[in-house]
């Protein structure tokens, strides 16, 4: 018997919630500043440390809407992100589909290689991807940040999707095929309506992760017209000059979106995290 | 094993007897087609690449001065002659060991206290999702304002209540500003560790805790004898994939620190970062992820065969 043995259970539990507590106060500390910093005056935000903002100001998101372009960059990483989404869910799922119900030569070959091309990290493909849309003539493109952005995505909701679709019975569509139905009828018919769960998981999981990249975003488009939020952002602090009140109100707009999404599909993200959806 | 899966027919053999032939007869062409659209891209964006950056790695390109001369091993012959190369390799390295140790405390410590089971537990799972959801470069840039060595939070907080003196330079002294990127790489990681776990725990059988308390184990003793070996796949697989994500992290070091000061948190990514859209040497920033290539594939190979199991169980 150890000393954790002779904590009663009340304890144990009191014990749990503070460092529960705790941990949460770590996440909501930095989060609370950048959204209350948002509502304050330049003067403010130097001089003193205000827990709430003395004279709240909407300034900020006024500065941040008219004078740095924000809704452009918005434009642009809604445009790529609903794209890559579509293109990406729509391929991803043939591919699953044949991969898993399918029987042809290189399947069994094609199906193990789906997980280690999604494993392969993004610092290893930076410079040749990056001379790749160079050459194709896509730099400041929404093309070419829809291939980028594909390229990961691609391999990881394929895969996705046949752990998906391996879940599902296959009992339906035996009957339907041995009823006459083609293949093609009995995926558009019987398999995509029931994969509907977890092709919507897939679709959070890209727009999520599109809408959030910064690296290949970075170095694909600097151009001011294709630019997405995240590199418009991060500009900002990258130069010398800071501007915190713009910056953070730049930065709640950015994230509104994602946390919206967030809020509407926790079911299928907390779903989708048994996949091993990560990157962190 | 997951080829045994993978190879059953789809359809039984017991339902189609005669008409199976025929039923997987077009399955090859369309087998093909369907795969046709995911494969060039895969093949396209991922494979030539890789192969191009095999490639440059032995030519001395730089951006916008052709395609470069062929130097056979320079490139790597110039890596391997830096004085700092080991430092920076036992460096990425070592952080990434101590932020996925770091993440699995934490995150073993989280998810055991959530499953103590109380209200408004899905709620906080919520909310402690928010690391992990939200875009990398806004916690970043939230987090670099709050070190910050002039009007950073964390000064203006320490300062006010008097445990500092004056203000201190976080980011910018060798010491702290590891502390910090590892803080920051902890932080933005942790919480999906514990929600795995959490998930993890929650299909062991509370029969076993039972019988081990019958038996006379405490808490210790259960944890180390029923939760841990419980995890045992999930931890597998989420700190293996972690340690290949953190040991390639690009963004936080860059946006945090962006390598310094004088190279103390310099990570080889960013190394690459640097060398190729800094300095524009293409040929060395291809040829220095290739060098790491023998350690990321052990990762690689060991995660994709856990996963396959999992997926496959």
């Amino acid at each position: 018997m150890t000393i954790l043995d002779r904590i009663p259970e009340s304890l144990f539990r009191v014990l749990s919630i503070v460092v529960i507590a705790v941990l949460l106060l770590m996440i909501i500390f930095p989060l609370y500043f950048m959204a209350t910093t948002a509502f304050k005056f330049e003067g403010e935000i130097y001089s003193e440390l205000t827990w709430i903002p003395r004279e709240p100001t909407l300034s900020n998101f006024r500065d941040v809407i008219f004078s740095f372009d924000i809704p452009i960059y918005l434009r642009n990483t809604l445009i790529v992100a609903f794209s890559t989404t579509l293109i990406v869910v729509t391929i991803s799922m043939l591919a699953a589909y044949a991969l898993t119900r399918l029987r042809f030569p290189g399947r069994a070959l094609m199906a193990r290689g789906v997980l280690f091309v999604y494993l392969i990290p993004g610092s290893l493909l930076l410079i040749p991807m990056y001379l790749t849309i160079v050459r194709l003539g896509l730099k400041d493109t929404y093309p070419g940040l829809i291939v980028a952005n594909m390229s990961f995505s691609v391999p990881f909701c394929t895969w996705l999707m046949m752990g998906y679709l391996r879940s599902i019975s296959v009992e339906i569509e035996e009957a339907s095929l041995i009823d006459g139905c083609t293949r093609l009828r009995s995926l558009w018919h019987i398999v995509i309506p029931l994969s509907v769960p977890g092709l919507i998981t897939a679709a959070i999981f890209i727009f999520n992760g599109v809408w959030n990249e910064f690296i290949f975003a970075l170095i694909i488009a600097q151009d001011k017209s294709h630019r997405m939020i995240s590199v418009g952002l991060s500009n900002f602090y990258r130069s010398d000059y800071y501007m915190m009140g713009p910056m953070m109100a730049g930065a709640l707009i950015a994230m509104t979106p994602v946390v919206i999404l967030y809020i509407f599909s926790q079911r299928y993200v907390v779903s989708g995290l048994a996949a091993g959806a990560v990157k962190g | 094993m997951s080829q045994q899966t993978l190879s059953q027919p789809v359809i039984s053999p017991r339902a189609v007897p005669k008409k199976g032939r025929s039923l997987f007869a077009g399955d090859v062409i369309l087998g093909w087609l369907l795969v046709a659209p995911a494969l060039i891209v895969v093949l396209g964006m991922v494979g030539y690449p890789f192969l191009e950056a095999i490639r440059i790695s032995f030519t001395d390109r730089m951006i916008g001065r052709g395609p470069g001369r062929w130097v056979g091993l320079a490139n790597y012959e110039y890596i391997l002659g830096w004085p700092d190369f080991s430092e920076m390799v036992v460096r990425t390295v070592v952080f990434a060991i101590i932020a996925v140790i770091l993440k699995t405390i934490v995150g073993l410590i989280l998810a055991t206290a959530l499953n103590q089971g109380f209200r408004g537990r899905n709620f906080l799972r919520g909310v402690f999702m928010l690391p992990w959801i939200l875009p990398t470069y806004i916690i970043v840039l939230v987090w670099r304002w709050i070190f910050d060595g002039q009007t950073g939070l964390l000064n203006q907080i320490l300062v006010s209540w008097g445990v500092l003196g004056e203000n201190y330079p976080f980011l910018a002294r060798p010491g702290s500003a590891i502390t910090m990127l590892i803080f920051v790489l902890v932080w933005k990681g942790y919480p999906f560790y514990a929600l795995t776990f959490l998930a993890g725990m929650q299909t062991i059988s509370s029969e076993l805790y039972d019988a081990a308390k019958v038996d006379g184990a405490g808490r210790i003793g259960r944890f180390i004898y029923i939760t841990l070996p419980g995890l045992r796949q999930v931890m597998g697989v989420v700190i293996l994939l972690s340690t290949i994500w953190t040991m390639n992290s690009l963004e936080i070091p860059l946006l945090l620190t962006g390598g310094g000061p004088s190279n103390a948190t310099e990570v080889f990514p960013l190394l690459t970062y640097n060398l190729a859209m800094q300095n524009f040497r293409l040929g060395e920033g291809a040829a220095l992820p290739i060098m790491m290539l023998p350690l990321i594939a052990l990762l690689v190979v060991a995660v994709a065969s856990y996963m396959d199991k999992e997926a496959t169980q």
